[in-house]
């Protein structure tokens, strides 16, 4: 172990906490799991995570390091990786160069389901509400075209964009001008329905769930983060869907 | 009986969409659908003996609680790709949404009274996920040392 300085190690276990927190693991989770790599790698390091940076602190000496983080989009894909890695390190089964290599590896890859399977998966996701609503099979479909398109438009300016909650507005918007006009045609039966079902890909659910869970395990700087930007894109979805009401109205009169 | 069979069909299809959008690993697709497919039952049935918000919600993120921590250790991933696919269908989305729809429109009393609702199924969710894991760490201890054995050996 002579060769790696405390500076790199300090650095890899802020790595691993980046990858981990940007991805969509919980706070409490990124600071045990960095805190067992340092430890394995023969450096007790301690640890402080919010959602917004991560500080990492070598115990033996002043080495800090500072990271920032972006909170993005979920991709467990990553977390799972970093997971699995970090527990083949601690047992031992790879060595500090291997696990190196490895995590700058999963930072960069972009292992992902295609385009199709997403708009597939996002189309499912719109139908449950729907059985609450105890709505006919058609709406049942046109729930799940509607949600497809939701999330294809929010997607694709998420591509274009660096401006937070613009993607969701816009995707809601198309939701609800596709939903009203089908609704004014008479093909569905309650556009209201429709648009809360396919909101169900874009809608700020799980964070806001999770902001509870933070805030419970008394993670209070974390949890409010989360819950602010649920809120956030809460208003953006709620916004975009009465624009797209209110354009559809003035230009069908419906 | 029916609501039930179409409960389970939908709450797997729904996880399972959910996992493909946050990119789970393939390995945990099929369970993660059948612990949502599970929870989204016990929802609907505990939904016919208890009309409040809590006691549903409650009761299923117990159920995917307790199930996540029991599929995380047999398939070896986090617990947490299990909670975020299988809660999508509990989760209060729709009622944050339309708290913010009154919000935008100025029906403020309406937004909160939606929004109080939202604070409420998150709360009962993570409560619950709270109790679980309780449970959870004093069942699986056992479990886990027994596939850990049975991989030794």
């Amino acid at each position: 172990m002579g060769a790696i300085s405390e500076r790199d190690i300090v650095t890899l276990c802020g790595q691993v906490g980046t990858i981990l927190l940007e991805n969509g693991a919980e706070t409490a989770r990124v600071e045990n799991t960095v805190e067992y790599v340092g430890r394995a790698a023969d450096l007790p390091v301690v640890c402080h995570a919010t959602m917004t940076g991560i500080f990492v602190s070598s115990e033996k000496s002043a080495t800090t390091r500072i990271f920032k983080v972006r909170v993005g989009d979920f991709n467990l894909q990553k977390v799972d990786d970093i997971n699995t890695l970090s527990r083949e390190f601690t047992s031992h089964k790879i060595t500090y160069e291997q696990l190196q290599n490895e995590v700058d590896r999963v930072e960069n890859e972009n292992r992902d389901f295609s385009w199709l399977t997403k708009c597939f998966g996002a189309g499912l996701v719109s139908m449950p509400p729907m059985l609450l609503f105890k709505a006919t099979w058609g709406d049942l479909g046109i729930a799940f075209f509607v949600g497809i398109i939701g999330y294809v438009a929010s997607q694709y300016v998420g591509h274009h964009t660096k401006i937070p909650y613009i993607p969701v507005a816009v995707g809601s918007l198309a939701i609800s001008m596709l939903a009203h006009v089908l609704g004014i045609y008479g093909i569905a039966h309650d556009a209201n329905y429709i648009i809360i079902s396919a909101l169900m890909p874009l809608v700020p659910g799980v964070p806001m769930t999770n902001s509870l869970r933070e805030i419970i395990e008394r993670n209070t700087i974390s949890g409010l983060v989360r819950a602010t930007d649920a809120i956030m894109s809460g208003i953006s979805i709620g916004s975009g869907v009465i624009i797209g009401q209110i354009i559809i109205r003035t230009v069908m009169g419906g | 009986m029916s609501e039930i069979i179409y409960g389970f069909i939908f709450g797997f299809l729904s996880s399972v969409g959910f996992g493909i959008i946050t990119n789970n690993p393939r390995r945990t697709l099929i369970p993660a659908g059948l612990v949502g497919a599970i929870a989204w039952i016990v929802y609907i049935v505990v939904g016919w003996y208890n009309h409040g918000l809590i006691m549903p919600n409650l009761m299923g993120a117990v159920v995917i609680g307790i199930l996540g921590n029991l599929f995380a250790i047999l398939v070896k991933a986090p617990v947490n790709i299990f909670y975020v696919p299988c809660l999508v269908s509990l989760v209060p989305g729709a009622i944050l949404y339309d708290s913010m729809r009154n919000f935008t429109l100025g029906n403020d009393s309406q937004a909160a009274y939606g929004f109080v609702k939202a604070l409420t199924v998150g709360m009962s969710l993570a409560i619950g996920f709270i109790i679980a894991e309780v449970i959870a760490n004093k069942l699986y201890p056992p479990v886990k040392r027994y596939l850990a054995k049975r991989e030794k050996r």
